[in-house]
């Protein structure tokens, strides 16, 4: 980046350098710690200037009109011309010789004023208000308001309390003040400008008409910008008040993305006295997920504390899995194991923790066996990711104009909302984003270029780009910076490590590698998809044991039945599966001889590596459901049963032993993955959170290290053969069948979201207006879909989403697994 | 296609042709939609909404913003009184207030028979011809209560005209 | 004394009508400004010392020259909002002789290299905006401008400048620039923080640079063009050249639009235009600049003040659009005040806090006066208030909506005392206005959907 010019500010009388281009709020808060007050200024947002609460005294020096020399007065200093109204600092930016005043009276005035006339029409709810103890306008009141109120009536203005602005977030319309975030949040970040001020003077107020109403992944972080209690969720709505609350640092356990979280946790009578979630809070990070969060994280943590968690061992007897103790359970396990001769394999989902990958390695590995298999079977690729993946120092909040990212088969806000919000930001500072898929998604409406191709041929068409789509190939030759980002959407996973190579080819070609901003990216399944090729696993390793199943197979934290149909038949062939489980799942319920309970995110510590290979711990939060206990830990004191060596104290010690075998962690410890450093904009801790009112935690947890590509190392990175697949074609009276992703659905964990589940789509399956039409089928029409050995019957949902010939079929909505990659089908009206 | 679209086909693309942008039609797209649901109701923001390619809300706040859009149902006659100043100082006031009595109706509200709605609205740029009125938007001057009568009698007739003819 | 510069529908009947305005010199202007350079035309204006009607009383043609000439689209906005208080001159105007509005803003267009001018109409003035639309079509269609257009610039380019009407829908702060650029934008008619100004690159009509101007403006630039700023200075005195149309209302024998030189004075206007005080009764005050500008209690003096942007600076007065208010003797200054400030409140678009509460706030407090519930320190505290929100405001609706307070309590402290030391009593029975729209718990209407 070019040098950042500086200008010579005077706040109160005093110089400083300051960035050009900064607002003035920012500026006086950065560099010169003067905290000016804000209600609606945020800095992720164009200021408005509407609340009037950064009212500063502004001037400029007067010059000589004709020498154009700075005058000076008697005494040497600067004379300057004041402005005769106070400005709005937050409408500024700071420019040379900007003078400002911040502690006059005039100003100290104004800011009483203000608060004064806010106060007017506020409801005085401190007392039972969940924003009471982080509330800007409480803070602010403290420090420049007035002392009482002169605004002495019987009746104050009333407004509804409670009004439900869609299933998540409730309004409460007098405690509003009118600082319009909720609103430019949607608009500016989101892109979807769903909320808006109805009416005007004193009764405006905030509405929503979109049908369904507040409906976006991203509707909880309205409630964190809102700088009052106007706007509250669901889940927390008067579920604890701020103080009594302790924030652990966590990661987000759902998505490549890898978002900071804070658990905020209270000791609570509704769970036997003990710690649990009360809410989930963006955490910042302005590397991975700035101060955003997808409501899938805020709202999504409801299963750490279901009642269906398997809290304690289980052992299947005639049939019937009855609770045993840890040491039975395990000596069993222990038994199986021995007893298989090496012929073991292994599968471990991709919400798995760097440690837990270890740990288990560990314990197959010292059996003889290398069959270390990732689940599900969509993603592949890692060690391009080793090579070309984005450069250490990407942040895609640094894209902008000139910078290309060119997203290839996924449909990125339900496969990590995080980076389309991010992505949506770049394109907005002037990024050019090309999308390519089969079928449109939501992310073309904020595409610069957007591309079709023939569901199953996207390696084909990037392989080729300068044939299929020129334009792009010529954007992509000139970008300043470039981010490849692939999906498996209507991949198989040949497909895929096609799609991974010619990525990988043109970033290569194009000199995009090795440097921040530039290289590879994938959607990579879950919170540690990544992590699981740096742990020697690969889905690779998973189809070769479905082709040739082995004696025994460990199944750790994968749902392999929900996944695909054809899952069943091989599992069948295997003679002892044993499970690492936290909820009853369709192999704890028909195929584990033993089931061994884990402990979810929230109840132990550990180590997610998120899709730009950064490393990030995530703390204990939350005491043990049950006997259930940490995978790395069980899997260690197998190792122990098994004569592997002692188990280890704690997963500090499990990276410990990472960090000293595996190159890529060469050097990670937990110390290193807790460090933090300033981060612009400052969000702050809680004593500062009048600033900008509450908006994120103050990470404390650690920003995270990334893990460098080889490229970054200097190493030389060559492009490979693209192996281009055969696509799925189907034949007469068969449909190709592409699978897709929902960020809703009914998978095991968020099913048990008791805010959003009924948020989560009917079962359903887009067709083609022409393929309807031939088989007489109207949207909300049941139809049937068979394929790779199962069927389910969804809603037909005729769009034009589809291509014409195949069906997008999202996953995860139906109790009956629909396929996993693409595929070839029969649809038939119900 | 929505209602809108079909019904005011020439209207809408002579709007339209004004502007750079489709957003810009909103206001007069409106007008329209409460013509043709005589309030701007739910479906009317909806179709709207379509034409401008907005969201419903940002329609519906316009809607809202704006006191010449009816959110809710009135009468066929909408009376718009002017009580402001200037055209209080020369008896608007008392002039809205018999208008009220003589129709049986609180401000804002509808005549009994759904003919007339009665409100007070800000200076209509008419001052010299206070009192004054603003009959579905057009102007009726140097009123008082005699000639008012005379008025709803003539508006009635026309109404009961019609319906006796379809 | 009276000069129809702009009514010259009085000289010439039926002006407003194309064909007659065309035989009486219509046009003659445009073509004219087109045969001279851009420049020419904005030096002319600024030579005429020309300044907006609308209100702020701002240089015309040092407006235009603001606009980069090298940027491919301009605008050109007619403020045809009309709404303040007691202001109705550009209604007659519109209705009477509308070319002459549509000729000087094209000539506006002209000068600053404008795409194309939009006339926002206030709402309320639905039947104006239609037949402006049918004489604006009558022009178009006699290829005067617009996509047919055949008339030639200096440069030998085709004047191809169209015109559209935009018709509001009753918001008065839609009067306020920025906000009725917001407005044709089809976005709520809120204010726009300055800068960007209106005539810079992103501050304008759809971001592109734009010169707002009011009716009454504009309909004096083909007389400036026509006859020289020279000929034009001679009118009126001082830095206030020209004609000014003074609306007179309230308590006058003979209300009306009074198309006057400046420098005229309120006695000239209120008695020999004006007639005398309606019922016999005596001038009491007087609201020069409609409900916005600070009342005027009549005196001698006041009534010999010249009618100019400068003179009624001494009374902490201005004269704004001119819209004059007169009330006799048997007006209650305080309900006035509680009138003017009801019209605020209800007008306040609810942008920024200061407006939002305070007018709120100082309408509960005049009310709870004028119902007698009033102590003397309320007074105190709705001139606190009011000076509150006075320096604090996003826009200049803030101050104009503190003005009444303010000023009535200053220029008429006893009326307030008589109130607050009971000595003054509520009428039994009195038809208090409440806007239509508020929305307090108690009378809350069901909403329609
Ligand atoms: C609250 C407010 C209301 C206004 N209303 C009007 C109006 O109705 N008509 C008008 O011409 N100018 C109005 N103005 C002034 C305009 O903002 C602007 O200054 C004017 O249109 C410029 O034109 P001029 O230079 O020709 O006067 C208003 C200003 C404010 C602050
Ligand atoms: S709900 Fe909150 S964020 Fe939205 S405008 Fe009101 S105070 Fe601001
Ligand atoms: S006006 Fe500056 S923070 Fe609200």
């Amino acid at each position: 980046m070019a040098e950042q010019k500086l200008v010579t500010i005077t706040i109160d009388g005093k110089a400083y350098q300051v960035p050009a281009g900064e607002n003035l709020v920012d500026a006086a808060r950065n560099h010169a710690d003067n905290q000016i007050p804000v209600f609606c200024y945020h800095p992720k947002m164009a200021p408005v200037g509407m609340c009037r609460m950064c009212l500063v005294e502004m001037g400029t020096p007067e010059r000589d009109p004709n020498t154009r020399e700075i005058v000076h007065d008697e005494d040497g200093n600067v004379k300057v011309r004041w402005m005769p109204k106070l400005q709005t600092a937050c409408t500024q930016t700071v420019s040379d010789g900007m003078y400002i005043r911040t502690t006059t009276d005039q100003v100290a005035d104004a800011r009483n004023n203000v608060l004064e006339f806010l106060l007017t029409s506020h409801p005085l709810d401190c007392p039972v208000c969940d924003k009471g103890g982080e509330c800007a306008l409480q803070d602010l009141t403290m420090a420049h308001g007035p002392g009482k109120t002169r605004m002495v009536f019987s009746e104050k203005m009333h407004l509804d309390k409670i009004v439900p602005l869609g299933d998540l977030i409730v309004l409460d319309e007098e405690r509003c003040i009118q600082c319009a975030r909720c609103i430019r949040f949607q608009d500016e970040i989101v892109g979807d400008d769903v909320l808006a001020f109805h009416e005007r003077g004193r009764t405006l107020r905030i509405i929503t008409k979109s049908d369904p109403g507040f409906d976006t992944y991203f509707s909880g972080n309205t409630t964190d910008i809102c700088p009052v209690g106007a706007l509250t969720t669901v889940d927390f709505r008067f579920g604890a008040r701020p103080w009594e609350m302790t924030s652990v640092p966590s990661i987000d356990p759902w998505d490549a993305a890898g978002s900071n979280i804070s658990l905020d946790m209270r000791l609570d009578r509704d769970f036997g006295g003990r710690a649990m979630i009360k809410r989930v809070m963006p955490r910042q990070n302005e590397w991975v997920n700035e101060i955003w969060i997808s409501d899938k994280v805020r709202f999504g943590h409801h299963f750490t504390r279901a009642e269906e968690r398997i809290c304690a061992p289980l052992l299947r007897n005639n049939g019937n899995l009855n609770e045993v103790s840890w040491t039975e359970a395990l000596d069993t396990v222990a038994g199986v194991l021995k007893a298989a001769n090496g012929d073991i394999g292994l599968i471990v989902g991709s919400g798995a923790s760097n440690e837990d990958l270890w740990a288990l390695r560990q314990v197959v590995n010292g059996l003889g066996s290398e069959r270390l298999g990732a689940w599900p079977v969509t993603h592949t690729g890692g060690e391009l990711i080793a090579q070309v993946g984005v450069g250490k120092g990407t942040n895609l909040g640094k894209l902008g104009k000139g910078d290309v990212v060119l997203i290839v088969a996924s449909d990125i806000e339900e496969e990590v909302p995080i980076w389309r919000l991010r992505i949506k930001q770049a394109h907005d500072r002037g990024a050019a984003v090309i999308v390519a898929n089969a079928r449109k998604t939501r992310m073309d409406d904020f595409a610069s270029h957007t591309f079709r191709y023939e569901a199953g041929k996207a390696a084909h068409w990037l392989a080729d780009l300068k044939k299929s789509a020129p334009e792009a190939a010529e954007a992509v030759k000139s970008a300043a910076n470039l981010i490849i980002l692939t999906g498996a959407e209507g991949l198989t996973l040949e497909g895929h490590a096609a799609l991974m190579q010619a990525a990988a080819n043109l970033l290569i070609e194009t000199g995009h590698v090795g440097k921040p901003n530039n290289g590879l990216l994938s959607t990579f399944p879950g919170a540690n998809g990544v992590g699981q090729y740096y742990l020697g696993y690969t889905p690779e390793q998973s189809v070769a044991m479905a082709a040739k199943p082995p004696k025994v197979l460990l199944v750790a934290q994968a749902d392999m039945l929900a996944d695909d149909p054809s899952v069943a038949a091989w599992l069948d062939k295997v003679e002892t599966i044993i499970s690492f489980s936290m909820l009853p799942d369709g192999i704890t319920a028909k195929f584990a001889k033993v089931v061994l309970p884990i402990q979810s995110f929230a109840e132990r510590d550990g180590t997610f590596t998120n899709g730009e290979r950064r490393v990030q711990r995530f703390y204990t939060a939350q005491g043990p459901m049950g006997w259930s206990l940490p995978l790395w830990q069980i899997a260690n004191r197998l190792g122990e049963k098994l004569g592997q060596g002692k188990a280890k104290l704690s997963a500090a010690a499990v990276m410990k032993e990472i960090a000293a075998s595996v190159p890529a962690f060469e050097g990670m410890d937990y110390r290193a993955l807790s460090k933090v450093e300033k981060q612009y904009p400052d969000v702050g801790g809680a004593s500062d959170s009048y600033y900008y009112s509450g908006t994120a935690c103050k990470n404390t947890g650690g920003l995270g290290v990334v893990i460098p590509t080889a490229a970054d190392k200097g190493e030389t990175v060559k492009a490979g053969e693209v192996k281009l697949p055969a696509v799925p074609k189907a034949g007469k009276g068969e449909f190709v069948i592409i699978p897709s992703t929902r960020l809703y659905n009914r998978e095991a964990q968020f099913k048990l979201s008791t805010v959003v589940h009924p948020r989560v789509m009917v079962p359903f399956a887009e067709i083609n207006s022409a393929d309807a039409a031939k088989l007489g089928i109207t949207s909300g029409d049941v139809v049937q879909i068979s394929a790779n050995g199962g069927s389910v019957r969804v809603r037909a949902n005729v769009n034009g989403g589809a291509p014409e010939g195949s069906v997008v079929l999202p996953r995860h909505l139906t109790d009956e697994p629909v396929p996993m990659a693409i595929t070839v089908g029969q649809v038939s009206k119900v | 296609m929505n209602t809108l679209q079909e019904k005011y086909a020439d209207r809408i693309e002579t709007t339209l042709a004004k502007y750079p942008d489709k957003r810009s039609a909103v206001m007069a797209l409106l007008y329209i939609a409460q013509e043709e649901y005589g309030w701007v109701s739910p479906e009317g923001i909806q179709d709207v909404a379509e034409v401008c390619d907005m969201d419903p809300t940002q329609v519906k706040s316009i809607a809202g913003f704006y006191t010449m859009y009816s959110e809710r149902p009135k009468g066929r006659f909408w009376l718009q009184v002017c009580t402001d100043l200037p055209c209080a100082l020369k008896g608007a006031e008392k002039f809205h207030h018999d208008l009220k009595e003589y129709l049986g109706v609180d401000e804002g509200g509808t005549s009994e028979d759904g003919m007339f709605t009665v409100e007070h609205v800000m200076c209509l740029a008419a001052c010299d011809k206070a009192p004054l009125l603003q009959c579905n938007f057009h102007n009726y001057e140097h009123l008082d209560m005699e000639k008012m009568k005379v008025l709803l009698d003539q508006w009635r007739a026309e109404v009961n005209a019609q319906v006796n003819k379809s | 004394m009276s000069l129809n510069i702009i009514f010259r529908e009085k000289d010439i009947p039926n002006i407003r009508e194309f064909d007659v305005y065309s035989k009486n010199g219509g046009y003659e202007a445009l073509k004219k400004a087109l045969s001279q350079t851009r420049k020419q035309v904005i030096d002319e204006v600024k030579a005429s010392n020309l300044r907006g009607r609308g209100g702020a009383g701002f240089p015309t043609g040092v407006k235009w020259s603001f606009i980069p000439q090298d940027n491919p689209i301009n605008y050109v906005v007619v403020n045809a909002d009309e709404s303040e208080t007691g202001t109705f001159k550009d209604r007659q105007i519109m209705e009477n002789n509308p070319h002459q509005m549509i000729e000087g803003a094209l000539i506006c267009a002209y000068a600053i290299k404008a795409a194309a001018v939009y006339i926002y109409l206030r709402g309320e003035f639905w039947d104006v905006a239609h037949a402006l639309d049918a004489e604006i079509a009558r022009a178009r269609k006699a290829g005067l401008f617009g996509p047919n257009g055949k008339l030639k610039d200096a440069d030998g380019n085709p004047f191809k400048v169209d015109i559209f009407t935009h018709l509001g829908a009753g918001a008065y702060i839609c009067g306020e620039e920025t906000a009725l650029l917001n407005s044709i934008e089809g976005k709520l008619g809120q204010p726009r923080v300055r800068p960007p100004f209106p005539a810079n690159k992103g501050g304008g009509l759809y971001n592109e640079p734009t010169v707002v101007n009011n009716v009454e403006t504009l309909a004096n630039v083909p007389w400036i063009i026509n006859n020289g700023a020279e000929e034009y200075k001679k009118i009126g005195v001082g830095s206030s050249s020209g004609t000014k149309i003074f609306c007179l209302s309230g308590h006058v024998k003979n209300p009306g639009n009074y198309e006057l030189p400046f420098g005229v004075t309120f006695r000239q206007l209120l008695y020999d235009y004006g007639g005398g005080p309606l019922n016999g009764g005596e001038f009491k005050a007087i609201l020069p600049s409609g409900g916005s500008g600070p009342i005027l209690r009549v005196t001698d003096e006041v009534l010999d003040t010249p009618l100019t942007y400068d003179d009624l600076r001494k009374f902490n007065s201005i004269l704004g659009s001119a819209s004059v208010i007169v009330m006799d003797d048997t007006v209650d200054i305080v309900w006035v005040a509680s009138k003017v400030t009801k019209f605020f409140k209800h007008e306040s678009c609810g942008k920024c806090t200061p407006c939002r509460e305070g007018t709120y706030w100082l309408d509960k407090v005049l009310d709870r006066i004028l119902a007698g519930g009033g102590k003397e320190s309320d007074v105190d505290l709705i001139m606190s208030v009011a000076k509150n929100m006075q320096p604090t405001t996003l826009c200049a609706f803030g101050e104009f909506a503190a003005n009444p307070t303010i000023w009535t309590i200053n220029v008429f402290p006893e009326e307030f005392k008589a109130w607050v030391d009971g000595s003054k009593k509520p009428a039994e029975e009195k038809a208090v206005a409440r806007p239509a729209r508020e929305r307090v718990a108690a009378a809350a209407a069901p909403a329609g959907d």
